[in-house]
């Protein structure tokens, strides 16, 4: 019963964390920790699991219909899913990306059952500083190679934009504070949330403005749920398997874990098949859900957080009752894992199945109905979102300067594809660190 | 008509969790602790939150917090998360308010324990050297991942000139870094050394030469002993025993003078020269 309770709940705050923009799974622990003051062990970790599954799925369905991220590692899916959102088949996006998290889930699954001795012998290595090097250069050469219908020179600008932002404030190597222009507020870098609505969703919505069709918001075609499995069937499944295997190994590179798992996956795909939404979709979709199983097994096993939300949950296991020091327990953990997580795991992804589905017809009912309304809601709900984490954070002025900076770029480079940009600036400072402790190592 | 009105509901529910939720995480005071025990004339303070949620400074603030309510402060929590900001708030405030602190922060930030803000140290512990075990027959320079604040020169006093300093951002990238074979020695704090040497790779001793770090609680504009009081007893609690004797945190209680001067001695050791 305690168990039921744990994955219900976190279920349901995965589904509202999913469809709310910029509410994160830390957000969302943070924000239940009054509930979680009073969960046992095995409650937080699987009200923690049912979260972060829960927020895979339903962060899909703004990212299809309003082309917002809800998370950093929902870019690709606001690429590809305004793409059939335009077409008129946002449902069927919903529907493959649902499918192949369940795939991606269950794929992790196995492989963490088939190699978990290995796993547990060489964990380590994906927490050493060759890893993450070797990965960023991968990153570096399909952010180059990749966007903008392989413009090397306007991939290499963006790069470069995004990483002189990720510069201010403090470095990964040294404590000094830098390239602050005597702004206190800059001390702590540049915030994320102007930078994506700026360079991704105010051009958006200006490519939503400049649209001759009078309804921005299309009525969708209604596809049956049996079609959605047929079409992935037929057309999907290898995607979907490269997706989970790559998703699974970034999983595991501390910090980054599913943005990594997502943005590689969908290079990858991109390299392989340019064109194809679908597939690119997909691919990155069952890339986070793999992706999120593996980020979980160093904390479960060997008891070392590689992520922020498992820091906080990390420190609520503490607090109840669990030993900081887990090397001399993998065994066990081990078993725990299959015995008392993984059918849970499995359960909380067919529920998300079940939930994304209808709830997508909902959220579609919603703004086919409200049409061109709706750009002025994701306008000022973004102006709002703006300000509130702006006041959260004790930056409100810095936040609404850089909306204000970096809308008018966005608009500028509208034409161009921005997640180089974005991806260099959510990574600089790690990969700033990275290159140099390798030059000294 | 209906699907509207269902659609309606929908969004009011998700509004209105969502407010909830907020309220409950940016309480001023806590609505839900109003059932604790109250004075009858309620004295107010400022508890100002330096740490990130998941982290030590994070966790005893809000122990802290909890405490004071229940001992019966009006308690307004600025939640800051970043330890430059909360200092800048806490040197600013006219109002009394106290913080969680520490003596290797005073040099960066500037603010120093003195007879005007100190108020308690809660626990001291040892900086720990740790090494590989597949390093132990290793010849020439031996890579040493440290943090990015310590002093270089300090390190290179210790070890020796010849080694190669490896920065890291902070003691759980230290941990990633040595157990993924980064680097063949690490300057790390406790915890984390305790860690290391739980998973059997290395091993670990504590340095009689490096500076230890304190602990610390500072307040302003409020009767420092009289506080001094209410947060030794929150200390004596059973969430507070419970957090230090998990850790290992070594507690050294004495008068209000002695722990100062002790602070103050710590805190030399941080200086970068």
């Amino acid at each position: 019963m305690n168990e039921l309770i744990a994955v219900s709940t976190g279920l349901f705050a995965g589904t509202i964390t999913g469809i709310v923009p910029g509410a994160g799974v830390m957000v969302a622990m943070i924000i239940a920790t009054p509930l979680l003051m009073h969960f046992d062990i095995i409650q937080l970790l699987l009200f923690y699991m049912s979260l972060a599954s829960m927020v895979q799925f339903t962060g899909t369905i703004p990212a299809v219909y309003l082309g917002v991220p809800g998370e950093t590692n929902s870019l690709p899916a606001v690429i590809e899913g305004t793409k059939f959102n335009k077409r008129k088949m946002a449902k069927l996006a919903i529907g493959i990306c649902a499918v192949g998290s369940v795939l991606g889930s269950l794929v992790a699954v196995a492989i963490t059952y088939g190699l978990l001795s290995v796993l547990v012998e060489h964990m380590t290595v994906f927490f050493s500083n060759a890893t993450k090097f070797y990965l960023y250069i991968f990153i570096i050469a399909f952010c180059l190679l990749v966007y903008n219908k392989r413009n090397i020179l306007v991939n290499l600008v963006l790069c470069a934009i995004g990483f002189m932002l990720s510069v201010p404030g403090e470095s990964d190597i040294s404590p000094d504070f830098r390239y602050t222009f005597g702004i206190e507020d800059l001390q702590f870098g540049i915030p994320l949330i102007p930078v994506l609505i700026g360079f991704l969703i105010v051009p958006t919505i200006a490519k939503m403005l400049s649209s001759s069709n009078p309804n921005v918001f299309l009525p969708n075609v209604d596809i049956g749920f049996c079609k959605v499995i047929k079409h992935f069937r037929k057309k999907l499944i290898p995607s979907s398997l490269r997706g989970s295997i790559i998703g699974y190994l970034c999983g595991f590179v501390p910090g980054v874990s599913t943005v990594l798992s997502t943005n590689a996956s969908y290079s990858f795909e991109k390299k392989l098949h340019p064109n194809n939404p679908g597939k690119l979709l997909v691919a990155s979709e069952t890339a986070n859900n793999s992706g999120q199983f593996a980020s979980m097994l160093p904390l479960l096993l060997i008891g070392i957080p590689i992520t922020g939300s498992e820091i906080v949950l990390y420190s609520m296991l503490v607090d109840a009752g669990w030993s900081p020091f887990q090397f001399d327990n993998v065994s066990n953990n081990a078993d725990m894992i299959f015995r008392q997580i993984v059918p849970w795991f499995v359960v909380a992804n067919i529920v998300g199945l079940v939930i994304a589905w209808p709830l997508a017809k909902k959220v579609l009912n919603v703004f086919a109905n409200s049409k061109k309304y709706m750009i002025v809601i994701l306008g000022i709900g973004m102006l709002i979102l703006n300000t509130y984490l702006g006041i959260l954070d004790y930056r409100v002025w810095l936040y609404t300067v850089c909306l204000f900076v970096f809308s008018c770029m966005g608009l500028l480079i509208k034409k161009y594809e921005t997640v180089p940009l974005i991806f260099m600036f959510i990574l600089g400072n790690d990969m700033e660190g990275v290159f140099f402790r390798q030059m000294l190592i | 008509m209906k699907i509207k009105q269902t659609q309606g509901l929908i969004a009011s529910i998700i509004c209105a969790i969502f407010m909830l939720g907020f309220l409950v995480t940016s309480s001023t005071p806590s609505w839900w602790e109003l059932g604790s025990s109250q004075a009858e004339t309620p004295e107010s303070i400022t508890v100002i939150n330096s740490g990130k949620a998941g982290g030590s400074f994070n966790a005893r603030t809000q122990m802290y917090k909890d405490g004071l309510v229940a001992a019966g402060y009006n308690v307004t929590f600025e939640n800051v998360g970043k330890i430059s900001m909360a200092v800048k708030m806490f040197k600013q405030s006219n109002e009394p308010t106290m913080m969680v602190y520490s003596n290797n922060q005073v040099y960066k930030q500037d603010l120093f324990h003195t007879e005007q803000n100190f108020i308690m140290l809660e626990y001291q512990q040892p900086l720990y050297v740790c090494r590989t075990n597949a390093s132990k027959d290793k010849s020439g320079a031996l890579t040493v991942a440290h943090g990015k604040g310590y002093d270089p020169q300090l390190l290179t006093n210790l070890l020796g000139s010849d080694v190669v300093l490896v920065p890291y951002k902070n003691s759980g990238a230290m941990l990633k870094g040595i157990l993924g074979g980064d680097v063949d020695m690490m300057v790390n704090n406790q915890g984390k050394s305790f860690k290391y040497m739980a998973s059997g790779e290395g091993t670990c001793e504590a340095s009689d030469t490096l500076p230890k770090m304190g602990a610390t609680v500072i307040g302003k504009n409020i009767d420092l002993q009289e506080l001094r009081k209410v947060i030794f007893e929150i200390t004596m609690s059973l969430p507070f025993i419970e957090y230090h004797t998990k850790r290992k945190l070594f507690r050294p209680s004495s008068t209000w003078q002695k722990e100062l001067a002790l602070t103050q001695e710590l805190e030399k050791g941080y200086e970068v020269k």
